[in-house]
């Protein structure tokens, strides 16, 4: 079995009123194996967010299964699944999402706190992440006080710390700059490198063309996948900008 | 545009914005109401006419400018509480082309609508509240009177609608002003900077502690009450001092000592707790402190004013056992002579038989009253400063005592029996001097026959001396010091009337028939030389006066009270709105984060239950520690008796965090409301 599979998701939004209904999601199937760098593409609309939000524990499908590492995500108890996201799943909010009442480092080790992890631990395991990231000198720094890209990276640092299973990105690149962008992308290369598994939903290209594979998801179901293969992410862009093409003029391509 | 135009818009704003606009209206008509009401009741004419009501104008004065001052705060406060909740509003008419003018009218719309409400609203209630206030007066004065009309006067309506329209006219200048100076694209992005961590203000925490200590140590060690009430409003400013900085700072540093030890600091719920409360109390330590004070206040004031009245009756015993005290006396070559007793009590039968009254109990007390500077044990009966340490004695010989008490005594020439009358502050001696000659304390007493006027200031003692000789030679001292040849010796006559309802209404007519009788007497002996001089404490009287002071402290403080708990409960509910608004987004990072829903919701609910009860408890503290320099002041007040200012002060508080309670239950709801 892959490392998370996702099996004829469905999820329907019913309006509470007037009883009308939205289908997001009809039945998506896909997998992806562990070391994986995917990103899923779509238009607004095409079910993307509720994806990923299924796919983080923060929603329930109306039917259809997850499974992450053989793990039903749809066995856990409501009670469990704020502790289960805390230690198997990191996530990277498009905004960010840091509070601004905790220091660069009280960020970073807040998921670390919650899971009651000791001091010592703590402290090791950040050294060897800002090091990485290129943060270590910020520790001390508010988020109000630092850029959006370095603001971004923190947000990685947090997400990684707790050594998830994977990471999840929510339009990690959506509020930067473009100099910005292509840091984190590198960074998130990096990490993926190291054999973290990365799963980013986004509306850019040029985001995309850094994975290993793209899905594209429309009308709520997985509509098409690329791989890159041997490429370089310049043919991976074009190959992605080709693919959108197709989708918005309408073409029947399965 | 048309006037039109603006009036709507401002109605419309009104009304999207009930939630902070509703409290606002009420706080204004409720302060309106009392304004109007205390002012009335200094002006009113046949108030102070009532027995017991001369003090009213007086009292009523001080509470005017209380609550001016209170409503001037208030009103401010409220007011760029609700512009700053309304910043981007303002920032976004700004950029949909709307000039500052247009926003200034407004503003002044709105300012025009509130400000009628407020002030027909509040006149109005103010006008019927006024007649029940007048009731509970009569009542608290012990005055049957009822006052039938409702009286309305212009003299004090038009005052108090120009107070409060010149307030309502100064907030729309302050908003005016405020508008002039905004930047659009500051204000619709003002709610996103982040606030910057507190820093610690050393200087001001040092200030802090020594303002609060200070006033602390004031309270503590104060024993001379005179030199309390001069002393108390210094303690008071320095208490009110040190909680602001206090709150300002203190707060902030013990929570950075507790974030500076990680061990503890990284764990799950105090990382949270501790760096919440840190930005928490930065923006809430002005409206904390301010909660504090208003909460120390009401405490005070109910507890001190119920004692005070609850300990009337009880005060009035101890100086009045008896209705009525008499002694007369008249001029004989240059001295004063007491008329006989048999005399005296034969005239007094006769008027009270012309009032058709009859006595119940009649006793003669023969005694010397006088005053000296004590300085450890030595006593001297010169005060030349206003400053010196007096004391109040009475002397009566040990065969006086055995007379009224029926117990013997038995004392040798340099010795005395003391009794310290109760609420004094210093020690009683065990021997002591008066000027050079030496006595020594044979026995302490547990009561003493002769009631001590005048409790109120300073320590008092009733000593009972072997014989005669030592009396008269006080009473030369004192002659001789004061260059006087009234004695200090004094016979008065105790007396009781079977009737004391009829008595105390047909006072004025006795006493009439007995100065009469009294003259007659006088001109009737050959060696006076027609002077007299007679003095007659009454007990309804001193209970008319007392009640009159006592009972318009009372319900000054009651009413002061329940402004100050409004104005209370008024900030803690925009404190919930605001706090509300800020935490609905670390509510949800944290949930992204990995926090369960009710996790969040405890840790959170577990900041505010601390944030808001921390000024219930250091009003305790407060009050805690002003319980010995009010004890003083109550000593002033006639009212020395601590256990009952210690029930008072309990009950009180208790109440008042029922109170509180209930207030924070209430504006908590609001404060979910908004978070979910």
């Amino acid at each position: 079995m892959a490392f998370l599979e996702v099996k004829s998701l469905k999820k329907i939004y019913t309006a509470r009123f007037s009883g009308n209904q939205v289908q997001a999601l009809s039945n998506v199937n896909f997998s992806v194996e562990q070391g994986e760098y995917v990103a899923i593409m779509g238009e607004s609309g095409s079910g993307k967010t509720t994806l990923l939000n299924i796919l983080a524990a923060l929603d329930r499908p109306t039917s259809g299964q997850i499974f992450l590492n053989g793990k039903d995500l749809g066995g856990i108890r409501e009670k469990e699944l704020a502790a289960f996201r805390r230690e198997h799943l990191g996530f990277v909010f498009q905004e960010f999402n840091l509070l601004d009442t905790f220091s660069v480092k009280d960020n970073i080790f807040l998921p670390l706190v919650l899971s009651g992890t000791g001091l010592a631990e703590m402290e090791n395991r950040l050294n060897s992440i800002v090091q990485e990231l290129g943060i270590a000198d910020l520790l001390n720094k508010y988020p109000y006080e630092i850029s959006g890209g370095q603001k971004q990276r923190v947000a990685v640092a947090r997400a990684l710390i707790t050594k998830p299973q994977m990471i999840l990105a929510d339009e990690p690149t959506g509020a930067l700059d473009s100099r910005s962008t292509d840091d984190l992308l590198e960074t998130f290369r990096k990490v993926n490198a190291q054999g973290q598994t990365i799963l980013m939903v986004t509306h850019s290209v040029k985001a995309a063309s850094h994975a290993n594979r793209v899905l594209f998801i429309k009308d709520g179901e997985v509509f098409h996948q690329l791989y890159r293969g041997e490429g370089t992410n310049e043919q991976l862009y074009q190959k992605i900008s080709d693919t959108l093409t197709v989708l918005a003029t309408g073409g029947e391509q399965r | 545009m048309k006037i039109g135009l603006y009036s709507r818009l401002a109605w419309n704003n009104i009304k999207k914005n009930a939630k902070l606009y509703i409290p606002n209206i009420l706080s204004g008509i409720g302060l309106t109401a009392v304004f109007y009401i205390i002012l009335t009741l200094s002006k009113d004419e046949r108030l102070s006419e009532v027995r017991g009501g001369s003090y009213l104008p007086t009292i009523m004065s001080l509470g005017v400018i209380v609550i001016a001052l209170l409503s001037f705060i208030l009103v401010l406060y409220t007011n760029s509480f609700l512009m700053k909740q309304r910043n981007q509003e303002f920032g976004l008419y700004n950029v949909l082309g709307m000039e500052k003018r247009h926003i200034g009218k407004i503003l002044f719309w709105e300012m025009a609508i509130c400000a009628i409400c407020v002030l027909v609203g509040g006149l109005l209630t103010g006008m019927l509240l006024y007649k029940l206030c007048v009731l509970l007066i009569c009542r608290m004065l012990a005055v049957n009177s009822i006052l039938g009309f409702y009286h309305v006067s212009p003299k004090t309506l038009i005052p108090s609608a120009s107070f409060f329209l010149a307030l309502y006219l100064l907030t729309y200048l302050f908003n005016r002003i405020r508008v002039a100076r905004m930047k659009p694209v500051e204000l619709l992005q003002s709610t996103h900077t982040g606030e910057k961590e507190p820093k610690v203000k050393w200087l001001l925490l040092l200030v802090g502690i020594a303002s609060l200590s200070a006033g602390y140590y004031i309270s503590l060690t104060i024993e001379e009450p005179l030199q309390a009430l001069e002393l108390f409003f210094v303690a008071v400013i320095l208490v009110i001092l040190g909680t602001y900085c206090l709150f300002l700072t203190g707060s902030t540093a013990f929570l950075k000592l507790l974030k500076r030890n990680k061990k503890f600091y990284y764990q799950k719920k105090h990382m949270i707790a501790i760096s919440g409360l840190l930005f928490r109390m930065k923006q809430n330590a002005v409206g904390l402190a301010s909660i504090t004070i208003l909460a120390t206040m009401v405490l005070v004031m109910v507890s001190t004013t119920v004692s005070l009245y609850a300990g009337i009756d009880e005060a009035i015993q101890r100086q009045f056992p008896h209705q009525l005290a008499i002694s007369a006396s008249y001029g004989v070559n240059g001295e004063y002579v007491p008329i006989p007793q048999e005399e005296l009590l034969r005239m007094v039968q006769t008027s009270a038989a012309e009032q058709g009254l009859t006595l119940s109990y009649v006793e003669e007390r023969r005694y010397l009253n006088c005053a000296f500077r004590r300085e450890g044990n030595a006593f001297w009966i010169d005060i030349p400063n206003k400053h010196d340490k007096v004391i109040s004695c009475l002397f009566i010989t040990a065969e006086e005592y055995q007379k009224l008490t029926g117990e013997q005594l038995t004392l040798l020439e340099n010795q005395m029996a003391v009794y310290a009358f109760p609420g004094n502050t210093g020690q009683t001696p065990d021997h002591f001097t008066i000027e050079h000659r030496s006595f020594t304390c044979a026995a302490a007493l547990t009561e003493y026959p002769i009631p001590i006027e005048y409790l109120n200031s300073v320590d008092a003692f009733g000593f009972v001396v072997q014989n005669e000789e030592i009396l008269t030679w006080i009473d030369a001292l004192h002659k001789e010091a004061y260059q006087t040849n009234l004695s200090k010796i004094t016979c008065e006559l105790f007396l009781d009337f079977h009737d004391e309802e009829t008595a105390s209404q047909v006072f004025e007519a006795f006493a009439d028939g007995l100065h009469k009788q009294i003259s007659e007497y006088v001109a009737s002996q050959p060696a006076s030389n027609g002077s007299y001089g007679t003095s007659t404490s009454c007990k309804w009287d001193a209970l008319a006066s007392i009640y009159g002071i006592n009972g318009t402290f009372l319900f000054l403080g009651l009413l002061l009270s329940a402004v100050f708990l409004f104005a209370t409960a008024l900030i803690i509910y925009y404190k919930q709105i605001s706090e509300g608004y800020e935490d609905r987004n670390r509510f949800q990072i944290m949930q992204k984060v990995g926090m369960r829903e009710d996790e969040v919701k405890n840790t959170i609910r577990s900041q505010i239950l601390l944030v808001f009860f921390l000024p219930l408890i250091v009003s305790a503290v407060h009050v805690a520690f002003a319980f010995p320099i009010l004890t003083r002041l109550l000593r002033l007040l006639f009212q020395p008796n601590q256990a009952l200012f210690m029930g008072c002060t309990i009950v009180t508080l208790a109440v008042f965090a029922v109170i509180y309670v209930l207030i924070y239950s209430i504006t908590a709801k609001i404060y979910y409301q908004i978070v979910s």
